[in-house]
Formats: C-alpha cells, sequence, structure tokens
C-alpha cells in the first residue's frame, strides 16, 4: 500500500496545523514577556514590535520572587529527596517479596492518584495546625511527600522488575550479602528508574498550586506558582507582560527535566502497558 | 535457599515475610501518617458543622449532606463537573488518536521533532496553562483578535458569559491533556503489527472499520487506563477554573474541587467541603477501580 503524494503533503498539513495549535499559545507567552504593556493591547497575537527585556528585569529584582523562588527550591528538594529515600527500599521489596497485603498495599498506592486534595488537606490541617506547620514550608512539604509517595513506590517497582533476580543471586553467590548486594549492584541497574522518581516529585511539587495557596498566609513563604496567580490582584489591571515573564522564568527549570524524564513516566503510569 | 527468598514467583514463606519488613516498614508508616491517615480524617470531618455562634465545629451527623442535597450550586456543580470532564476526556481522546495516528505514519518526515513538540503543554506548570488561556480569551485578546481579522462582527466574552465560561475552561483543559493521551496512545499504536491492518484490508474492511475493530482492540488496555487516568485528573482539577473564572459568572462554571474549596477556606465550612470532597471520591471510586484493575493484570 502506497500512499499519494497528495495524501503525503495532506498528512503533514494536518500535522502542521495540530502541533501549530498545541505551540501557538506558548508562543504568545514568549511574545508577550518581550513586549511593552502598550503593545500587548495593541497587536494581541503577533511579534514584538521592539524587544524589551523590562519585563524580565522587573521580575528579577522583585525581592518577592527570590524569596518565593528559595521557597519554591527548597520545598521541591525536599520532596524529591524524601521520594527517594523513603520509596527506594520500599519499591525493591514490592517487587522481590512477597508478603501479605501485597495486592491491597499495590492498590493503594494506585489508589492516591484520585485522592481529591480538599480530602486530604482537610485531614492533615488540624495537625498541622497544632504543630504549628500551617504557613510552614515542612507543612507543604508534607502535603507534597503524601502525593508524590505512593506513585513513586510504584514507578521504582517498575524498575526493579526489570532487573533480573539471577544477577543478584550471582552477587550473592560471590559472596555479597543481602545488603551489599543491593547497594552495589541492583541501585546502581536501577539509577533510571530513580531519575524518573525524581523527575515525578520533582515536578509534582515544583508545580503545585492548590496545597500551596490554601496553607501558606503571606509573600515570606508563597511558592511561585502563588506568586504568578496573585498578579491577577483582586480585579484591578493585570500587568501581562512581567506576568509572562515570571510564568517563562517559572516553567524553564523543569522544562527540560521533563522532556528526558516523560518517557520513564509514561512506562510507570500504565504498569507495563507500554514499554 | 537464595533463590527461593528472592524470587517473588514462588509461594511466600514466614522468612520471606519477615525479610520483606525492613524494606516496607518505613515508607509503610510514612504512608499511613501523610497518606491513609488523612483521607480517613478528611472523611471523617463531614459530620461535623461549623456553627458561627459559638465558633465551633459541633458534631451534627449527616447534616452536611442534607445540606448539600438541598444546595442548587452543588448540584450546578456537580453538573459542570459531569460535563467538564466528559467532554474534556471525549475530545483529548478523540483529537490525541487522530495525531497520535498521523505520527506513527511512516510517510511523516521529521517524527522526531513532531513527537518532541506535542509534548510541550505538559512540560508547562498548570498555573501557567491556565494564565495563558486566560490572556488568549481576554475580551480584546488574542482570540478575540483572530475572530475579529476573519469578519465576525461581536466576538464573544469567553470568560464572563454564563452560556460559554464552562466551555472555555474546557478549551484550555483539553490543550493541557493532550499530550499525555497523545503519547500514550502512540506508544500503544506503535506496538500494533503491521500484518493484522493488512489481513483486514485484504478482508475489504474500510480505512475506518480497520480502526474501529482491529486497532482499538488491540490497544484496548492503553486505551482504558489513559482515559480512566485522565477522567480522575480532570474531575479533580483545581487549576484551571480557579484562575480563569473562579467558577463564575454566578456559578455558571463552577466545578466540585472549586465549590469544595470556597466552602472550606473562603466561609470556614470545612464539614461541608469536606462532604463535597466525600462526593468527589464516591464518583471517582469507579474510574479508580477500572484503573487499578487494568494496571494490575
Amino acid at each position: 500500500m502506497r500512499m499519494s503524494v497528495a495524501k503525503q503533503v495532506l498528512l503533514h498539513v494536518v500535522v502542521l496545523a495540530m502541533i501549530g495549535g498545541l505551540v501557538f499559545p506558548v508562543l504568545i507567552l514568549v511574545f508577550n514577556s518581550l513586549k511593552t504593556e502598550t503593545d500587548i493591547f495593541a497587536s494581541p497575537i503577533g511579534p514584538p514590535h521592539a524587544v524589551t527585556w523590562e519585563n524580565f528585569r522587573r521580575v528579577l529584582t522583585d525581592p518577592r520572587f527570590s524569596t518565593n523562588l528559595r521557597n519554591s527550591a527548597v520545598v521541591a528538594a525536599a520532596t524529591v529527596l524524601l521520594s527517594l529515600i523513603g520509596t527506594a527500599p520500599a519499591g525493591y521489596a514490592l517487587s522481590r517479596f512477597k508478603f501479605r497485603g501485597r495486592t491491597v498495599f499495590s492498590m493503594w498506592l494506585l489508589a492516591t492518584q484520585a485522592f481529591p486534595g480538599i480530602i486530604m488537606v482537610l485531614g492533615l490541617f488540624f495537625v498541622l495546625k497544632r504543630y504549628d506547620l500551617i504557613n510552614r514550608l515542612p507543612g507543604l512539604i508534607i502535603m507534597h511527600t503524601s502525593f508524590s509517595m505512593p506513585f513513586s513506590i510504584w514507578l521504582l517497582k517498575g524498575y526493579f522488575d526489570k532487573i533480573s533476580v539471577e544477577i543478584e543471586e550471582a552477587a550473592r553467590i560471590d559472596g555479597c550479602t543481602r545488603l551489599q548486594s543491593l547497594v552495589k549492584v541492583v541501585f546502581p541497574l536501577a539509577v533510571p528508574g530513580l531519575l524518573a522518581v525524581a523527575t515525578f516529585s520533582l515536578l509534582l511539587s515544583w508545580n503545585e498550586f492548590f496545597f500551596a495557596l490554601v496553607l501558606m498566609r503571606d509573600n515570606a513563604h508563597y511558592t511561585l506558582p502563588v506568586y504568578l496567580v496573585r498578579f491577577l490582584g483582586s480585579g484591578g489591571v493585570v500587568q501581562w507582560g512581567p506576568l509572562s515573564a515570571a510564568a517563562l522564568l517559572i516553567t524553564l527549570p523543569v522544562f527540560v527535566l521533563f522532556l528526558l524524564g516523560q518517557r520513564y513516566l509514561v512506562s510507570g503510569l500504565t504498569g507495563g502497558a507500554i514499554k | 535457599m537464595a533463590r527461593t527468598r528472592l524470587s517473588a514467583h514462588r509461594g511466600r514463606s514466614w522468612t520471606e515475610e519477615k525479610a520483606a519488613i525492613p524494606f516496607l516498614l518505613p515508607a509503610f508508616a510514612v504512608l499511613c501518617l501523610v497518606s491513609l491517615y488523612p483521607l480517613i480524617h478528611g472523611v471523617s470531618r463531614v459530620v461535623y458543622v461549623y456553627r458561627a455562634l459559638t465558633r465551633q465545629d459541633v458534631f451534627s451527623g449527616f447534616e452536611n449532606f442534607v445540606l448539600l442535597f438541598k444546595d442548587p450550586v452543588f448540584f450546578r456543580a456537580f453538573g459542570n463537573s459531569l460535563v467538564w470532564t466528559v467532554v474534556s476526556v471525549a475530545a483529548m481522546f478523540f483529537i490525541a488518536y487522530v495525531l497520535a495516528t498521523l505520527l506513527n505514519s511512516r510517510y511523516l518526515r521529521f517524527r522526531r521533532f513532531f513527537r518532541a513538540t506535542t509534548l510541550i503543554p505538559w512540560a508547562i506548570p498548570g498555573v501557567v496553562v491556565s494564565l495563558i488561556w486566560r490572556y488568549v480569551f481576554l475580551s480584546d485578546g488574542p482570540a478575540n483578535a483572530l475572530l475579529s481579522a476573519v469578519g465576525v462582527a461581536n466576538p464573544p466574552a469567553w470568560l464572563t458569559s454564563p452560556q460559554l465560561a464552562l466551555w472555555t475552561c474546557i478549551i484550555a483543559n483539553i490543550w493541557m491533556g493532550l499530550p499525555f493521551v497523545t503519547i500514550m496512545l502512540l506508544a500503544g499504536l506503535q506496538s500494533v503489527e503491521g500484518d493484522i491492518l493488512e489481513a483486514a484490508a485484504i478482508d475489504g474492511a474500510s480505512y475506518l472499520q480497520s480502526q474501529i475493530h482491529v486497532v482499538m482492540p488491540s490497544i484496548k488496555k492503553v486505551i482504558l487506563i489513559v482515559l480512566t487516568l485522565e477522567a480522575i485528573w480532570t474531575f479533580n482539577s483545581f487549576d484551571i477554573v480557579f484562575v480563569l473564572t473562579k467558577g463564575g459568572p454566578g456559578s455558571a462554571s463552577m466545578t466540585l474541587p472549586l465549590y469544595a474549596y470556597q466552602n472550606a477556606f473562603m466561609y470556614y465550612q470545612a464539614g461541608y467541603g469536606a462532604a463535597i470532597g466525600v462526593v468527589i471520591l464516591a464518583v471517582l471510586l469507579l474510574a479508580v477501580v477500572l484503573y487499578i484493575r487494568e494496571v494490575l493484570q
């Protein structure tokens, strides 16, 4: 079966149009970040008439931006670390051992995808309040971990499944203890899985908005998504130029990481339905 | 013996369970604290009602649910949430299926480039996506500039029209979800053997017939997983509606997660917010069961 030239041209036109639809809104954001406020509303679609870096300068010199950037970085780093340390052994056990409640445990890990944020935050609110963790970064780290840990365990289990038991046994025949074979043989082989977990939890935490909105109360404790939404203010004039510049600055750090790590996420979410 | 203790494929033994304990215990303990406990405690909040007079949460049985079923805004939000989810997921699936099929064509050049660009919206934080679309749909924004350019006399007020607000949010949501659905379906399509398609063609199946009767059934598992997962995420999603319309005008685009948030954190009705959360959880139960069943087998 060969495809006629006309159809091949059509194929490329349709794909280009669809990809265009996916990319164009992002392009508008980039344009706006480089436009003056008057330019933005004089020509809402096109590229800037004269490129200005003023928007980026304003965001980067805003002390609130650097404070909130630091908050986002601390929360994300802690969430990633906790997700890695806390989940690697459990992921290994889920892959290698049979134990009572193994299926129920797996179901729980998967079911967390559907836990409503409102229930989770109300469930922890009074505990956080009692320990004075409302409007504190550790409180937010706990909320992010509650969603990143369960799925991270599941992701890692998939990676350990792919590492053959024989390699581990060979190490143990050579005189390694279980712990040694784990640290020297299995974990190094699971590095792609650990990277997938790092990517997943980094994105989850960096992009998370709802918990940050609910738990954080002042400029000193906001994270970047809240910083961004506060540009909308309460009905006044929205400054789209600086807003767009800030939006790009927030997106870029994790953008590249995501493109590298997404493949592992997809295979984890489908439980091997997709290799 | 090492072999029996390491392998998960054989029957379990006490020694094996004992060996698993130190690996599982830390994560299990933490998860009980930050995942299981909040779920149970959060759900248990539905039996309390906040009394402004005494400024206290008072036990009141099922009062929150009684109030819920008399609340027109709740029903509005419930209906909106269903429309928001069903329309979003159906549209994502349809568009993504077409795009994935095209991206899978061996006649397409620059395939790697196109696949990579498809992913872009997925890599952008939900709040940023929402702000992009809020700008696009401003009354003097890009969408209406385009409409004016092609000669539409009175372009609509997308975000403030009671008829359009929810649909505007849906458009943004479809855009955000497309990459994930497309990449999943594409990965599924790549696993379909060319032979069975040719066999179907020889049997005289039309293109559409072979898609529906041959291709779709052979990637059924991927389709089910992607639909259930996307439905769960969409039903629970908060960012887009919060940033685009805050549920307005009135409650025209109100969804359940947003209404739960407003009650719990703006009107100090934590129990009422929890009751809405329980409704969300109940609706999602079916999707979760389907998702878990597909992933675990």
